[in-house]
């Protein structure tokens, strides 16, 4: 089996910073573009659908309402926590066990098809179990956010920790570096790149299974927010709650590619 | 199987008989309840297996699969390939794409729900939603990837705008493509089980779900090993299929 399994992709930087949108005439056909699609999505539902389905002139009224709601407030701070909390859990988990995998050919054989399959697994079939295991708590949200997020994160640092150029570890040994000073030392600021797209995917990982888990366990956070919502028909109300969802994804995206630019100047993607 | 290969596989073959081994173990010393031995897992497949009810719920799964997954290739490429033909369209377009992309897609899944109902055709669209995005995101990365050279020389040949697409765009395409496929499989699978959760529970989402509910650990046992290894399967498949394609690209 050839290692193209564990390739997992690395942070894009191609699209342009926003200022240039400007510059480059991009602003004209976005805002365009945005506006064309808000006014169908409007036209569609008020002519073709029932009232309570969420329309953006709705939703846009509704959000003034939804973000000075405690509940919602306390929904958003639980799910967040919850995915903080999974998120560190699987770093430390996932970087550690990312390393060795990486750097050692031992513990890559026996744990290679384990990461493998874990990491092809969906998901969310785990909940069942989980539930079964943890009871329907916080506990077992957790543990899915873990399960979600620490296998793209070992696959990456793996990888990272396997793509150290050879001249990096013949230098510290010729100054008899010790194995541990090397990981921490040499492989892991090496392999910082991978980590970060790593976590990057962990993230939007850790964040479905937050809300997949609060669907099946009908526990509190943004999930159950958008559920119980919805199933009330206050569906402008519930959409607020995707696009903050949204929000939380892109800003991870864009916190990653800024981090890649602005700390690894010296990384390209390969092309 | 010759001396070489025997010797390459041993590694993964002892990593999985070692694997199997503990869980046995660990199964056999905690309650029935929290954890059941590899053996009895087995056994349960295989009596699920026997007795028919896995089949059709397999077949069931597979069409909900298979119908979601080939619309999302459908509808992907050839609007992939479009909006990197149209320029105006994809500079406007793609910040959408990507924030949509960037979506917990399962967060849509009540309103679904709550519109359409639990029949089949709201299951297909979660599992479209699951797996579109990959598809339509790799092939404007990599329809908008071709060198400009190419179009031109077929520009300078007068080549019509279909030929254009059928002998430069379209092959060209194809392996980044193939890249969003196989990641669309993946997704695919997730939203399939999603719908089988939260829509109605059909198939094998609905195994999983009735085992869960009656505290039968040896049922949940015995399907998440299925669908797992179905996941591992079809991962399997993607890559090859992703390879193939991938041969001439550099």
């Amino acid at each position: 089996m050839s290692h193209a399994s564990l390739v997992a992709p690395v942070p894009s930087s191609a699209s342009p910073p926003p200022r240039a949108a400007w510059r480059n005439g991009a602003a004209l056909p976005r805002i365009v573009c945005g506006i064309v699609l808000l006014a169908v999505w409007e036209a569609v539902v008020r002519l073709f659908a029932p009232a309570y389905v969420a329309k953006p002139t709705a939703i846009i009224a509704a959000i003034p309402r939804v973000i000075v709601d405690p509940k919602f407030f306390d929904s958003v701070g639980v799910t967040l926590l919850a995915v903080a909390e999974g998120l560190a859990i699987a770093m430390v988990l996932g970087v550690s066990l990312g390393l060795l995998v990486g750097r050692s050919t031992a513990v890559d054989r026996a744990l290679r098809h384990y990461v493998n399959g874990f990491y092809a697994v969906p998901m969310i079939i785990v909940l069942p179990l989980f539930s079964l295991w943890f009871g329907y708590s916080g506990a077992t949200r957790l543990a899915t956010i873990i399960f979600a997020a620490v296998f793209s994160i070992i696959v990456n640092v793996a990888d990272g920790a396997r793509c150290v150029p050879r001249e990096f570890i013949e230098v510290a040994q010729s100054f008899r570096s010790g194995r541990a000073r090397m990981l921490t030392d040499i492989v892991l600021p090496s392999s910082m790149p991978y980590l970060l797209a790593g976590f990057r995917l962990a993230a939007g990982r850790a964040l479905i299974g937050a809300v997949v888990a609060e669907f099946f366990l009908s526990i509190g956070g943004i999930g159950y927010y958008i559920l119980y919502n919805s199933r009330s028909y206050h569906h402008n109300e519930a959409f607020v709650g995707v696009l903050l969802l949204a929000g939380f994804g892109v800003g991870f995206e864009l916190l990653v590619n800024w981090s890649t630019r602005h700390f690894m100047p010296w990384y390209r993607r390969g092309d | 199987m010759n001396i070489n290969g025997l010797r390459r596989q041993a590694p993964v073959l002892l990593s999985l008989l070692v694997g199997i081994g503990l869980w046995e173990i660990a199964g056999r010393s905690t309650s029935a309840a929290f954890m059941v031995p590899f053996s009895t897992t087995v056994e349960r497949l295989w009596t699920m297996t026997v007795s028919g009810s896995l089949i059709a719920q397999f077949l069931d799964s597979a069409e909900l699969f298979g119908a979601g997954f080939v619309l999302a290739v459908i509808v992907g490429v050839p609007l992939g390939l479009l909006l990197a033909r149209v320029r105006v369209l994809r500079v406007g377009i793609e910040p959408y794409i990507m924030l949509v992309y960037a979506t917990p897609m399962v967060a849509l899944i009540p309103f679904i729900l709550s519109m359409m109902g639990f029949g089949f055709a709201p299951k297909v669209l979660v599992v479209f939603l699951f797996a579109v995005f990959p598809v339509l995101y790799n092939t404007v990365e990599g329809a908008r990837s071709i060198k400009p050279e190419l179009i031109e020389v077929a520009r300078s040949y007068r080549s019509s705008e279909w030929a254009l697409w059928r002998e430069v765009m379209f092959p060209y395409t194809l392996p980044y493509a193939m890249t969003g496929v196989r990641q669309a499989i993946g997704r695919a699978l997730v939203g399939m089980v999603a719908a089988e959760f939260f829509l109605s529970a059909t198939g094998l989402g609905q195994i999983i779900m009735t085992a869960s509910q009656s505290f039968d650990t040896a049922g949940v046992f015995a399907s998440i090993l299925l669908i797992g290894l179905i996941g591992v399967g079809l991962m399997r498949l993607g890559l090859k299929i992703e390879q193939h394609f991938a041969r001439w690209r550099q």
